[in-house]
């Protein structure tokens, strides 16, 4: 998996890559509301994925709960908003008050490893949900908490929301390429394949994974702040709804994890199916939607990336 | 107030329990977190409400039907779905098992909608006064029952050979192959078994819960909690755990208030993992390695 994720990128990709993104930004301007509102949360969810990819894919550590920094980050930009603060000026507190956490739990839950660490990750999800609860006053607790509304018209403000993800999407998903070339990446990817190993390569194992976590938390917190913006009404039911990490994960999972593409796939691929599936479906949606979860599995373990990869390499003759 | 407390928490500990013995043994013996679990509970409480609504079953006497009908579900799946991708570690057995409680809660929805339902028998209000403490007799048999139904799992485990063949691939997976233990079989009865007692513990709180589809997701937060307490694929553990559990919710929901008893639960758990990550009783077993 390393060997391919340091080969020297093409100019074909280079091109793809960039012939998508002027896709995605042309888009708001010609799509309407509702496309552009799947098209939103398709981005957010490549900055969930891309998240979960940081921790998951290099690190090994499985975060299932890590929509808790998304629900941090929402909570973190409502309680600001309310303060006073500008939304803008709220996205990198969100970012900041999301890795804060990740410190201060991270020492703590990543020492321990595989299920228990998945488990304790939600059972931080849900102690997250029910703290905010109790805690009541600013953040509204379980009436949940209104934002201030915006003045700008619903066309601007749904465009904006869109750049921000947009941006989000894009910061993330080169925050992982960085990882697949640069030393902390390799550092990362050491300690998944051996802590020992690592440790004796003269890694600090207990920083390189605290860190890790520090930056997926501060992307899935960034987009939970500007989610809540877009929202203007978050509640700790939709905020901290664990639906949200295992939606990241399966969209990870069908990309391909550990690649910094895999999950873009992965996100489009999934939101707008699952967006299919509600429209034709209607009630039925999540039986589908564990139909295909199921299949994707059962057929693709490797995910799609894997998959067209070896379709490439077939279709080249070299093995 | 004290002692009532005790009793409420003690009531309800039973019945954590045994929805936690399945879900714990299936992950001590193959390393898979089960999270259609919880659906195969909401399962066993349908068919206790369909019993008693269409048939006029009571629910007490539906247990075995129900404990029938998930075993054949657990073993199915657990032969057809779960036993292809066992090798291949953690990830996709938690997504893929999410997947089967997304069909199987759909499927429910599809046949009985969201509507809450509940099974009223005609002994459901009657309770006995021991000096101040009020102990419902539906809650008194449900967890005499629940004890009943984890005693009998034991001695399943502990006389039978398929339960023996359980127990060593739990311990130790390659020596029992060299035993002529078929793993996959194993596993299939395991997973039959697991789902049989959470169909037993679903019926059961047919009786003590509303019932929705939903009602397997609010057992699984506890379900999990258990699992960890009482040490992964400890039987005794997990019925242990379940009462420890029953009484730290019932002490936060009478001295902090309801919607404190979560919270501290999990702060519990939390504190637990990170102190002894192996449980409170629990020891070293294969299924933690993979």
């Amino acid at each position: 998996m390393s060997a391919r994720l340091h080969q020297p990128v093409s100019w074909q990709v280079w091109l793809l890559a960039a012939a998508c993104l002027a896709l995605t930004v042309a888009l708001p301007f010609v799509v309407g509301n509702y496309w552009l509102r799947i098209w939103t949360t398709v981005l957010m969810y490549v900055a969930i994925a891309q998240g979960l990819n940081i921790i998951v894919g290099f690190a090994g550590y499985h975060s299932f709960g890590n929509a808790a920094f998304f629900g941090v980050g929402a909570y973190a930009t409502g309680v600001a908003m309310a303060m006073g603060v500008p939304f803008l000026a709220t996205l990198p507190i969100a970012a900041a008050v999301s890795a804060l956490i990740a410190m201060a739990v991270g020492y703590p839950l990543l020492r321990l490893r595989g299920h228990y660490f998945a488990i304790a990750t939600v059972a931080l999800n849900v102690a997250f949900a029910e703290l905010i609860i109790n805690v009541g006053g600013v953040t509204g607790g379980a009436q949940g908490l209104p934002l201030p509304m915006s003045d700008q018209s619903p066309d601007v403000l749904y465009r904006k929301i869109y750049f921000l993800m947009l941006a989000s999407a894009v910061g993330a998903t080169v925050l992982v390429a960085w990882l697949g070339r640069s030393r902390f990446g390799f550092a990362l990817r050491a300690l998944k394949d051996s802590d020992s190993g690592a440790q004796a390569m003269g890694i600090n194992t207990t920083r390189t994974r605290v860190v890790a976590w520090m930056m997926s938390a501060a992307v899935t917190g960034l987009v939970g702040g500007i989610w809540a913006y877009w929202l203007t009404f978050i509640e700790v039911t939709s905020a901290f709804d664990i639906g949200i990490s295992v939606k990241g994960y399966i969209m990870m999972l069908i990309g391909g994890l550990g690649t910094v593409v895999g999950p873009v796939l992965g996100a489009v691929f999934f939101e707008l199916f699952a967006t299919l599936i509600w429209t034709r479906f209607g009630e039925v949606h999540n039986l589908v939607l564990g139909v295909l979860v199921c299949a994707v599995i059962l057929l693709i373990p490797q995910g799609l990336l894997a998959l067209a990869q070896s379709r490439i390499r077939k279709g080249k003759g070299t093995p | 107030m004290l002692s009532q407390t005790i009793v409420n928490g003690l009531l309800l500990g039973g019945i954590y329990g045994l929805a936690t013995i399945g879900f714990s043994m299936v992950w001590g013996v193959m390393g898979v977190i089960n999270l259609a679990h919880g659906a195969y509970i909401m399962i066993g409480a349908y068919i206790a409400y369909v019993a008693f609504e269409r048939f006029g079953i009571d629910p007490f006497l539906s247990i075995p039907i129900a404990m029938a009908i998930l075993f054949v579900i657990g073993y199915g799946i657990q032969r057809l779905v779960v036993n292809r991708i066992l090798k291949t570690g953690l990830l996709l057995s938690l997504a893929l098992t999410f997947g089967i409680n997304l069909i199987l809660v759909d499927l429910v929805v599809l046949q009985f909608t969201s509507d809450l339902r509940s099974v009223r028998t005609g002994y459901a209000q009657s309770s006995i006064e021991i000096g101040s403490v009020l102990v419902p007799n539906v809650r008194l048999a449900v967890c005499v029952l629940a004890l009943l139904l984890a005693w009998g799992f034991h001695q399943f485990l502990a006389r039978t050979r398929a339960g023996q063949a359980i127990l060593a691939t739990a311990l130790d997976r390659e020596t029992a192959r060299l035993m002529g233990i078929n793993p996959l079989t194993v596993y299939a009865l395991t997973a039959g078994a697991g789902a049989a007692l959470a169909g037993a513990a679903g019926s059961l709180s047919s009786m003590l819960f509303p019932i929705s589809p939903h009602l397997g997701n609010s057992f699984i937060g506890a379900v999990f909690v258990v699992t960890v307490l009482g040490g992964i694929g400890s039987l005794g553990g997990a019925i242990a755990a379940g009462f420890i559990y029953g009484l730290i919710q019932a002490f936060a929901s009478s001295y902090l208030g309801v919607s404190t008893q979560e919270i501290v639960a999990f702060v519990f758990f939390l504190a637990v993992l990170v102190l002894r990550p192996q449980g409170l009783f629990g020891k070293r077993f294969f299924g933690e390695n993979t």
